[in-house]
């Protein structure tokens, strides 16, 4: 059934794709090839591909539901929050957050959750931006 | 057109823009932005003007050189102007790639009266040529082969259709009287490098690209430069070379290097940028890393620099729109 | 005996305490950067340019300290491919296909020490090659045009099909959404933006380590995360096993490093292939000469460990080829090496070999000197690395999701980038959920530029002439191979297949 549903998802997918590229403003002066050709090729092998998981499907996995996907979703929305606020925030207190919210769904207990949290931010933050001099997000602190 | 712009730039910078007095206090954290991933262009130009105005003690502290890359240098252009607008302590790193996609509307929304430009640090000037075993011996005899069969000659560079390698080409195409530009074929590589080892595989007849691409091919024979598209010869090695007006074409192209700063910039930050700059062009320190680096002399500044970009960016439209590249 | 000669003038630049002091800071450095994922030799070497900036380095010894830190890089990758199945680089991909096996079974010990013998093969052999070689390679690169290009990227297509050897439908349309991702950005041919929805963020393209971290590194913390659901660590690690590579295994994955090495020496040579292509064209040649079946490639093989390891070193070799005598970067990193070339005043090209010899033989010398030092480096401390494994996935998974989004931030800079890398991070978990293989998605955001770009610069110059794919007889001889290596078996190894199973059936019902 997965399969079914990947191949009905790469249907729309190429078909999307293929939208997209005839949307592609082309200039007066182009190559013989264009910039439309090649994505419409491969937009046509993706969707023989998914015909084929159609018609064949695999034996479908076992996917996750109820908690376990609510546990999945919280990571996810834990990491694009990381990922938006980072620079708001500052690099060691985001990430000494979010390592410990995944450490901790990971198994450790809250309190050493928060150390190991703090541990890695502050790690990662000597490593990187002492020792390579890169400029990870500096955040109102500084840091 | 380009070159009567770029005369009146060397007029200004010969009559001697006078560079005004450092009386500016410095900016606390004077910062740099590179448009693009470490190694690039920009880049260097980051650093290496933060190096040098740090050794001369122009500024007392470490430049900060950050790097921001994206949509060819339209994300930090787009950072600038919404989020930095009124940052003291910034400089950026641009090049004639950054007025080019700014003309042809690349940075939506953006345009070029959005920052404050401060100076060049120098240029490269264009150069068309061929392989070294062609028998085509000068610029006008290439492009009457174009005239005669434009599918004859393939043009390699490494910008794409409508970038600066290949408006170069359309320039002096226009001036040779070929009244379809568009007919020029022009195949775009991933960098001056790639063009070149395909011009030396003999895949295409012509290379268009900057001077400082050209030198070591030069020495080892396997390219001829037809012209340099400079406003007169060139010094030093490449002196050699004709310029493209010598053989009757009228064309100059420059990709210069240089900086800009946010729009709403302080008056006296601003003034401390430019004189900065232009006291660091004038060290003999930065003539060694222009000489380095294969950039030629350009050095514009403060208003006059302005107007360049304005007309810079003027030119670039009035021909790609010409070739329709942009409506 | 000048090239003899003008190596040992090299060594003796090379040599010199400083320079030897650099090698070893640059391998280190290189190691780490290398295994950590989301730092990879290009970003590893753009790095550490400020570093050299700033010590005021004069051109040899700069180089020396950057072409150490890009061969620590190469050794490096491989590490947390085999402990973590997380690629440390891009070039590491394929040594994930073997190594990580080898790793559960109990044998990453060996997995390590093998593959940093492969590596050191590879590497050394390329080097060798660089000095002996060099011009007669450069008319080699010389040989490919544009439509030679495109058959090599289509050769490296094709296969694919003899990776995944479960459902070749599931890599074709892995490698279609490989290829489609790489299409996102402006067109490098007419300068339009393609599948960007208005994003100017889109605009440069998605890069591929914002791809490669997403779809390895946080789709694995996000397996974990699903297994293990807040429930206790029960955390068992595995076994390091013997750390030193018994000479009967080491026999047996001779002639794999051999023909790794030369592959992927000659995938370096070429502008545009690359390190990536190396270790990939190495990985599946080697398997479908010497396990045509798939009965141990994939289920760690060693020879799976050693073939990608050698070829990737000898590519990183073969990639200073073009940049040296042609100062065409093979690479992204060797475009960074480039760039610090010419900041120091020094025009690659083909007379540099003669204007510059102290560079370029001292550079070659560093480049043995730091081989020999990896070496010696990596096989003790496998133990060392090896005990990564030893910490809890609920400490190690965090840990190295958040260094994956530092490497990609602190390079770019952009929190949207991050997000994007998230995105990865999901779809490459739906992706093994319906196990669609990872690898050709990865390998078509690498090649799928290079490979539409050299097809339309090829009609470009034979103006929409279509023949011109097959004009050339090394253009014919690459499409000969992928064809007959590796579609023809696809189509008739299935009808093989089919009548096997029939005849099996067969004798079945008889014993029925």
């Amino acid at each position: 059934m997965s399969d079914r549903i990947l191949g009905l998802v790469g249907l729309v997918v190429a078909a999307l794709y293929v939208w997209q590229a005839t949307l592609i403003e082309e200039s007066f002066i182009t190559d013989v090839v264009g910039p439309k050709t090649f994505p419409i090729i491969l937009a046509i092998l993706m969707a023989a591909t998914s015909l084929y998981f159609i018609l064949r499907p695999d034996k479908g996995p076992e996917w996750p539901t109820g908690a376990r996907l609510f546990e999945l979703l919280m990571a996810i929305a834990v990491l694009v929050l990381y990922a938006l606020y980072l620079p708001q925030v500052g690099f060691v207190i985001a990430t000494a957050i979010a390592a410990g919210y995944l450490t901790w769904r990971l198994g450790s207990r809250p309190l050493a959750s928060l150390l190991i949290g703090i541990a890695t931010a502050l790690g990662i933050w000597v490593v990187f931006k002492l020792i390579l001099g890169l400029s990870l997000a500096e955040g109102p602190f500084g840091f | 057109m380009l070159k009567t712009l770029l005369r009146s730039a060397a007029i200004a910078a010969g009559v001697g823009l006078a560079a005004p007095a450092i009386a500016q206090e410095a900016p606390a954290n004077p910062q740099c932005i590179a448009p693009a991933n470490p190694g690039g262009g920009w880049d260097f130009t980051c650093r290496q003007v933060g190096k040098t105005l740090q050794d001369l003690g122009i500024i007392p502290t470490t430049m900060q050189v950050t790097n921001l890359s994206g949509g060819g240098g339209g994300v930090a252009y787009a950072e600038v102007v919404n989020k930095r607008d009124s940052d003291d302590n910034l400089i950026v790193a641009a090049s004639s790639a950054t007025t080019t996609r700014l003309a042809q509307g690349a940075f939506p929304g953006n345009t070029a009266d959005q920052v404050r430009w401060v100076a060049t640090i120098g240029a490269d000037y264009g150069i068309i040529g061929v392989s070294g075993s062609s028998d085509i011996s000068s610029l006008a005899e290439l492009f009457e082969k174009v005239k005669a069969d434009p599918r004859s000659i393939a043009f390699a560079g490494g910008s794409a259709v409508g970038g600066w390698d290949h408006l170069k080409v359309l320039l002096a195409a226009q001036k040779v009287g070929i009244e379809d530009v568009r007919t020029i074929k022009y195949v775009a590589f991933a960098g001056g490098g790639e063009a070149m080892t395909q011009l030396l595989a003999g895949s295409v007849q012509a290379f268009t690209g900057d001077i400082s691409e050209a030198k070591g091919f030069v020495e080892s024979g396997d390219l001829k430069v037809l012209a340099v598209l400079a406003p007169e010869r060139l010094e030093g090695w490449a002196a050699d070379f004709p310029t493209a007006k010598e053989e009757g074409i009228d064309v100059v192209g420059a990709n210069w290097r240089g900086f800009y700063a946010p729009g709403k910039m302080s008056d006296s930050a601003y003034d401390f940028w430019v004189g900065a700059i232009t006291k660091m062009y004038a060290t003999d320190a930065w003539q060694s890393v222009m000489e380095a680096n294969g950039l030629a002399k350009l050095n514009l500044s403060g208003a006059a620099f302005k107007d360049f970009v304005e007309k810079n960016v003027d030119e670039i439209q009035a021909l790609s729109r010409q070739i329709g590249i942009i409506r | 005996m000048d090239t003899l000669a003008s190596l040992a003038d090299g060594f003796v630049i090379a040599l010199t305490f400083e320079n030897l002091a650099l090698a070893l800071i640059g391998c280190a450095l290189g190691s780490i950067m290398g295994a950590l994922p989301g730092l990879g030799p290009a970003n590893g070497v753009a790095i550490l340019i400020p570093l050299a900036f700033t010590m005021g380095l004069a051109p040899t010894p700069a180089l020396i300290l950057l072409t150490s830190v890009y061969y620590g890089c190469m050794y490096g990758g491989r590490i947390s491919s085999i402990l973590l199945n997380i690629p440390g680089d891009e070039p590491a991909m394929m040594t994930c296909l073997d190594g990580h096996p080898m790793a559960k079974k109990g044998e990453a010990g060996l997995a390590l020490s093998l593959s940093g013998v492969a590596s050191f093969v590879g590497a050394f052999f390329a080097t060798v090659g660089l000095v002996l070689l060099a011009p007669q390679l450069v008319r080699v690169a010389l040989l490919f045009g544009p439509a030679e290009y495109f058959a090599l990227f289509t050769l490296a297509f094709a296969t694919l099909g003899g990776i995944a050897s479960t459902n070749q439908a599931k890599a074709a349309f892995a490698a279609a959404l490989g290829l489609m991702i790489a299409m996102v950005g402006v067109d490098t041919q007419t300068g339009v933006p393609r599948f960007t929805l208005g994003e100017v963020h889109l605009y440069d393209g998605i890069d591929f380590l914002v791809v490669i971290v997403g779809l390895f590194a946080l789709s694995e913390v996000l397996v974990f995360l699903e297994e293990r659901h807040g429930k206790a660590d029960l955390h068992e690690p595995p076994k390091i096993g013997r750390v030193v590579p018994p000479l009967s295994i080491l026999a047996r994955c001779t002639p794999t490093m051999i023909r790794g090495t030369v592959l992927g020496f000659l995938s370096g040579v070429l502008p545009g292939a690359g390190a990536s292509l190396g270790s990939f064209i190495s990985y599946s040649l080697e398997k479908r000469l010497v396990d045509p079946k798939g009965r141990t490639f994939g289920k760690g093989d060693p020879r799976g460990v050693a073939a990608p390891e050698a070829g990737n070193n000898a590519a990183a070799g073969g990639a200073l080829v073009p940049m040296l005598a042609l100062g065409v970067p093979g690479s992204g990193t060797t475009a960074v090496l480039l760039a610090v070339l010419l900041a120091m005043n020094i025009t690659p090209g083909p007379l540099l070999f003669q204007q510059n010899p102290d560079v370029v033989w001292g550079l070659i010398a560093a480049l043995f000197i730091g081989n020999f030092m990896l070496l010696i480096m990596n096989i003790p401390m496998v133990s060392l690395f090896a005990r990564v494994l030893l910490v809890p996935p609920r400490i190690l998974m965090p840990v190295v999701a958040m260094i994956s989004f530092v490497g990609v931030y602190g390079i770019s800079g952009s929190s949207f980038d991050l997000i994007v890398m998230v995105a990865f991070g999901v779809l490459g978990w739906l992706l093994r959920k319906v196990d669609v293989p990872l690898v050709p998605v990865v390998l078509g955001v690498l090649l799928g530029n290079e490979m539409e770009v050299n097809l339309r610069r090829a009609m470009t110059i034979s103006d929409g002439d279509w023949s011109t794919l097959v004009g050339s007889p090394l253009a014919i001889g690459l499409w000969t191979v992928a064809f007959v290596g590796f579609v023809l078996p696809i189509l008739f190894g299935r009808v093989l297949k089919r009548r096997m199973r029939r005849r099996m059936d067969e004798e079945g019902a008889v014993i029925d």
